[in-house]
């Protein structure tokens, strides 16, 4: 695109800027547009489970709830509590939501499809989802309450809990993959078995894969896991104190996070915007809709487990994060690197 | 004595006591309507049924049977139970089921009876009776078809009222109570057969469909309306007082209470003053109470100041009032607003010394310049009850229906000095003679001295018994007495020193055309003719929302409490004085009501005894020799002081009873 | 400890059996009424919004008895008297607060000429709480807008009572 507008007559620098900010755009807008869509469909599978009904009355079959929803939240007040630090108060959201889009920079949609196609792009998204965490961490001390701090502190501990095991995850794709790139990772699934797309269908990945589906859940702190919000334990976590447009931030980033980690998914064990069969005709289809197929059938996955699985208890997290996770993670890592030393790198001699 | 056993308890009853008497005395109740302790036996509701042997084989009515010696009375067997039953199905027969709209629903006898004696059912299927109402005055209202004849108005119109104009005609089914010739009762304690009246059928017509039993507060009180200082209980929701009835005190009201008494309580709510007033230009206008203290703070008395205290109030705030204005260097003080000026240098020469539970036994009694039934309408009933027991009177003074046998010994202060031979001669072989001076005496120049000299004259004072009686109207006066409200010359004297400051308390009687030069500050509550003639308005609290300490008219020491509160911004007397006193400069060294009662206590100290303080008896000696005719005080019962002026329940009753306006024809 | 405990330990057997479970459910019908659009019948007895009902003269039949304010547990009631004009016995101001009201029915089951009812109408949410302040006028207008349904379900209760 920055060719574009330098044939336009534009010099490289602000071509560049141009390009960018258009891509930015690109993907930003429409994914508010999927988180919209998404809590809504968040909700309307877990009534459908539930033999309920969800939203069904704003516009047709309820699609436009979650507008109606936001306009509400945009009309209130903000409420600042008065013993609250209000600056970092007012921060916490944006960054969240911020940290939240950022991450998008590096995902593949398609083939060459992406804001930016750095080297090491899985390291930046392992980098700014760190990053989250103050965002909620933040949020929590500011307001200067209670059950915000409590679940504050249970925030960070969970989060980077699971940010270990996801680590060691991660290092066994980039290992087959022999890249940090996240193209070439989606590039290197094709063709398992001659016909299959995705490390998922790889034996020694496949475990890796549900391993991260979990984490993922862990480390959006999505149910069973979103004991940061526990609303029978701690009214509503770190966003009690939070009304109106930075409670919305709130709900955004941590829904454009879970598309992400959906996004994630898609891309590191299932083919990313690779059609699932490495059949010709399939790739007639654009990447783009592969990947947001995917996207959506695991954020299926997601709801459906949140209507399925009951809260885990704040010790059961831990100890599933640091007795199972991280020892199976780090097993696989040493059998994963250890596979490769003896086929592909020719470590027997 | 005689013994008798009821339910197999044997005990001793007083001779000439029922068997009703009897059960109560063994602690069994025994349900009734037409009986009344102090009313005579009728024995005609048939509630009262016990089985009684020996007798014949039949219940008994227990009101109307003599206790004898070895009576056997059952009040719990199966006849019994069995014949209340019939007795109440046959009183439910015509008696309507309107309880819902029934004023008496919640306090009713026959309610409560049918409830604990009755069957569950009527099988009664006919039509029922209906009567038309019947006039009973502006105090009660009639709805006949509740009667059940018990009769028990009847008796008190005839034995404790004095008016016999209630009665029964027809018989049987068709009896029905009524008024002659359907005029108005006209008695000044008509509101007691609401009281007495076991069902709905008469009923307080001002309080018509005001309020239930269960939604008012119960507060205890003592009614200013009179000096007799009736026990009252006031009847509040919210911050209305909506009823006053009276207390049981046998040595006060007994269980009476003048209509005056219990149907002013309509003018607490109406022509309050909410809020200070100034006088600017000429004109009251609304201020608040910072700016109404310095209008009194700009006043420069120079200690020339002076309280006159109104006839309603309690002993606190005349304490509280006398304190600022002696703080302020003045010492003029008085109470007795129309000008009155007696000698007080000994307070038993002014004071009703026979106790008025003794007063009915009195057996021969002189009755000066005095309208009892309008000055003190429960003494008269008193008098009644002496007479019934053989007492004979004799009166000094304007001729009045006094509801008794009177002889009239004609209207001249003279006749006091020579007073007939055979009025001597009566008292002469009396054991107990009294004589009640009213205020037509007191407001005679010399008459009071000549009253006194009738003490000796008359044997008045015997072994434990003291027949000389001053008759007060006002219920402040003897409390104000005690506390130096009264400088000698009376209120032309306090007119006389002209003071640059004049502190009115409630005084709504006093003729303030003689204060011209004063800056009058009128603490009260009612906007009367004190507050009329005011400079300044302080609104103050009514005898129903302060507590306070009252002294009757025998120097009874009562204390009432706090109904509700007071309306607006009006606060508490005494807490007025007290804040306007920081205003003054002079504060007053009490800061709570405990403490000015303290205080007042420790000043007099009798005032914080209750019963009646003791005066000693002396008699100070006065000038005599009093001729002309003796005036009466009041000239209009039901309109006597500011509350029952703002009362539409009083102004009516003056305007039906008094002036003989119709107005329920005039409504026609 | 056997082998099929570690099987199903590894395989998450039971969390795979849940989300079948789940799965089923999802296609299921909805057992939820679509309740604006769709109703539930309620029964004769039902509780709802109050109502003073009127004679079929049009005299309402409240007479001021204040047994429903009496028995009323949640003090919601407040009812002042005075004589009408003509005499009879009649509230100047009978109010329900309806945010303090538990719905209980006492004060129907107390009212000696079935003046106070409670209709079949639930649907009186308001913006505000003042407009949960119930007054006389409301309450009789409530009255003259349900009578028919009242009326009915007085009807079908009536043997039963």
């Amino acid at each position: 695109m920055t060719a574009f507008f330098q044939g336009l007559g534009l010099p490289f620098e602000g071509a560049w800027l141009l390009s960018t900010i258009i891509g930015i755009l690109v993907i930003a807008l429409p994914l508010m547009l999927a988180v919209a869509m998404i809590i809504y469909a968040d909700r309307k599978i877990w009534a459908a489970m539930a033999l309920r009904r969800g939203p069904n009355v704003v516009g047709p079959l309820g699609l436009l709830q979650s507008f109606a929803d936001g306009l509400k939240v945009f009309l209130q007040e903000t409420i600042v509590p008065s013993a609250s630090n209000k600056a970092l108060f007012l921060i916490a959201p944006i960054i969240t939501f911020t940290v939240a889009l950022m991450a998008w920079a590096v995902i593949p949609f398609g083939a060459g499809v992406l804001v930016s196609n750095i080297n090491v792009g899985l390291l930046y998204i392992l980098a700014i989802s760190s990053l989250g965490v103050y965002g909620v961490v933040l949020a929590g001390w500011a307001s200067n309450s209670k059950y915000p701090f409590y679940s504050a502190i249970r925030a960070s501990a969970q989060m980077i809990s699971y940010e270990v095991s996801i680590g060691f995850i991660l290092i066994t794709v980039v290992l087959w993959a022999g890249s940090f790139n996240m193209s070439a990772i989606v590039e290197s699934q094709k063709g398992y078995y001659g016909f299959l797309n995705g490390n998922g269908f790889n034996p020694l990945l496949f475990p890796m894969a549900i391993m991260f589906l979990i984490s993922a859940m862990a480390e959006t702190a999505r149910a069973p896991f979103d004991l940061t919000e526990a609303e029978s334990e701690l009214v509503a976590g770190y966003q009690t104190e939070y009304s109106s447009m930075a409670f919305a931030l709130f709900w955004l980033g941590e829904y454009a996070n879970v598309i992400l980690m959906c996004g994630l998914n898609a891309i590191l064990f299932w083919g990313g915007y690779l059609p699932p069969f490495d059949w010709a005709p399939l790739y007639l289809v654009p990447g783009i809709i592969w990947f947001l197929l995917k996207i959506a059938f695991f954020f299926f996955v997601f709801s459906w487990v949140k209507a399925t699985v009951p809260r885990y208890r704040y010790d059961q997290l831990m100890r599933l994060g640091w007795k199972i996770f991280l020892p199976t993670s780090l097993f696989f890592v040493f059998l994963v690197s250890g596979f490769l030393m003896l086929t592909r790198y020719g470590g027997a001699q | 004595m005689p013994k008798v056993k009821v339910d197999g308890v044997e005990l001793e009853v007083p001779a000439g006591a029922t068997v009703l008497q009897a059960c109560e005395q063994a602690g069994k109740e025994i349900p009734r309507f037409c009986y009344h302790e102090r009313l005579s036996i009728a024995g005609n509701c048939r509630m009262c049924l016990v089985e009684v042997k020996p007798g014949p084989p039949k219940p008994q009515a227990s009101c109307a049977l003599p206790a004898t010696e070895g009576q056997e009375i059952r009040t719990d067997s199966e006849m019994v139970k069995k014949a209340r039953e019939g007795v109440m199905e046959f009183l439910l027969i015509n008696h309507p089921l309107d309880c819902p709209i029934c004023d008496q629903g919640g306090e009713c006898d026959l309610q409560d009876q049918s409830v604990a004696y009755g069957r569950g059912s009527s099988r009664y299927d006919e039509n029922k009776r209906a009567v038309t109402e019947k006039n009973m005055g502006p105090i009660v209202k009639t709805v006949m078809t509740r009667c059940i004849q018990c009769t028990r108005c009847v008796r008190f119109a005839e034995e404790v009222a004095g008016v016999p104009e209630i009665g029964a005609i027809y018989r049987g089914e068709n009896m029905q109570i009524t008024t002659y010739l359907e005029h108005a009762a006209k008695s000044e304690l008509s509101g007691n057969v609401v009281d007495l009246c076991p069902v709905g059928a008469l009923t307080a017509k001002p309080y018509a469909f005001e309020a239930r039993p269960w939604e008012l507060k119960k507060t205890h009180a003592i009614d200013v309306m009179d000096a007799l200082g009736t026990n009252i209980r006031l009847d509040s929701r919210g911050r209305q007082v909506l009823r006053a009835v009276p207390r049981i005190n046998d040595d006060v009201n007994e269980e009476w209470a003048s209509d005056k008494t219990r149907h002013n309580v309509d003018g607490l709510v109406r022509k309050r003053l909410d809020k200070p007033f100034v006088r600017k230009d000429g004109k009251l206008v609304p201020a608040t109470w910072a700016e109404a203290f310095a209008a009194v703070a700009a006043v420069q008395h120079g200690g020339s100041v002076a309280a006159i205290a109104g006839d309603l109030l309690d002993c606190e705030t005349m304490f509280a009032g006398k304190a600022l204005v002696e703080k302020l260097g003045g010492s003029l003080l008085e109470g007795r607003q129309t000008g009155l000026s007696y000698d007080v240098s000994s307070l038993s020469s002014v004071v009703f010394n026979t106790p008025l539970a003794d007063l009915e036994t009195a057996d021969v009694i002189l009755l000066v310049g005095t309208n009892l039934r309008w000055e003190a309408p429960l003494v008269n009933t008193r008098i009644r009850k002496a007479i019934k027991k053989g007492a004979k009177v004799f009166a000094v003074g304007p001729e009045f229906d006094l509801t008794y046998k009177v002889e009239w010994l004609g209207n001249d202060a003279s006749l006091l000095a020579k007073l007939p031979e055979a009025v001597v001669e009566a008292f002469k072989g009396a054991a107990r003679p009294a004589m009640i001076v009213g205020g037509g005496v007191l407001a005679k120049d010399g008459a009071h001295g000549d009253t006194l000299a009738l003490v000796d004259t008359l044997g008045l004072i015997k072994d434990g018994w003291n027949g000389y009686n001053v008759l007060h109207f006002a219920a402040a006066r003897m409390g104000g007495l005690m506390l130096g409200y009264a400088t000698k010359g009376g209120i032309k004297a306090v007119a006389a020193a002209a003071p640059k400051l004049l502190f009115s308390l409630g005084a709504d009687e006093v003729d303030y055309s003689a204060f011209e030069g004063s800056f009058k500050v009128y603490v009260g509550h009612h906007g009367d003719k004190g507050a009329h003639a005011a400079d300044v308005i302080l609104p103050g609290a009514s005898y129903a929302e302060k507590a306070g300490t009252y002294v009757n008219l025998e120097g009874r020491v009562q204390f009432g409490e706090k109904a509700v509160f007071a309306p607006g911004d009006a606060r508490e007397d005494w807490s007025i004085l007290r804040a306007l006193s920081e205003a003054l400069g002079a504060r007053l060294p009490f800061d709570s009501f405990d403490a000015l009662r303290g205080q007042m206590v420790k000043a007099v100290p009798a005032l914080g005894v209750e019963g009646i303080a003791d005066y000693g008896w002396s008699v100070p000696s006065l000038p005599t020799g009093a001729t002309g005719e003796l005036g009466s005080p009041i000239k209009d019962f039901y309109l006597t002081n500011a509350i029952c002026r703002a009362s539409p329940t009083m102004q009516q009753c003056s305007a039906e009873l008094i002036h003989g306006e119709s107005f329920a024809e005039a409504a026609e | 400890m056997s082998l099929g405990y570690y099987v199903k330990s590894f395989t998450l057997w039971e969390f795979v059996k849940a989300h079948w479970l789940t799965l089923k459910y999802f296609f299921k019908p909805k057992a939820t009424i679509n309740y604006p659009y769709e109703k539930n019948p309620i029964s004769p007895r039902f509780r709802g919004e109050h109502a003073l009902r009127r004679y079929p003269n049009g005299e309402e039949r409240c007479i001021a008895c204040k047994l429903c304010e009496a028995i009323c547990p949640a003090q919601a009631i407040t009812i002042e008297a005075q004589p009408r004009d003509d005499g009879s016995r009649r509230t100047t101001r009978y109010d329900i607060d309806m945010t303090k009201c538990i719905y209980c029915g006492f004060c129907q089951e107390a009212c000696p000429v079935d003046a106070i009812v409670e209709g079949p109408n639930f649907e009186f949410a308001t913006e505000t709480r003042e407009e949960l302040i119930y007054d006389k006028a409301k309450l009789l207008e409530n009255g003259d807008k349900w009578e028919r349904a009242i009326a009915a379900n007085l009807a079908a209760d009536a043997p039963y009572r």
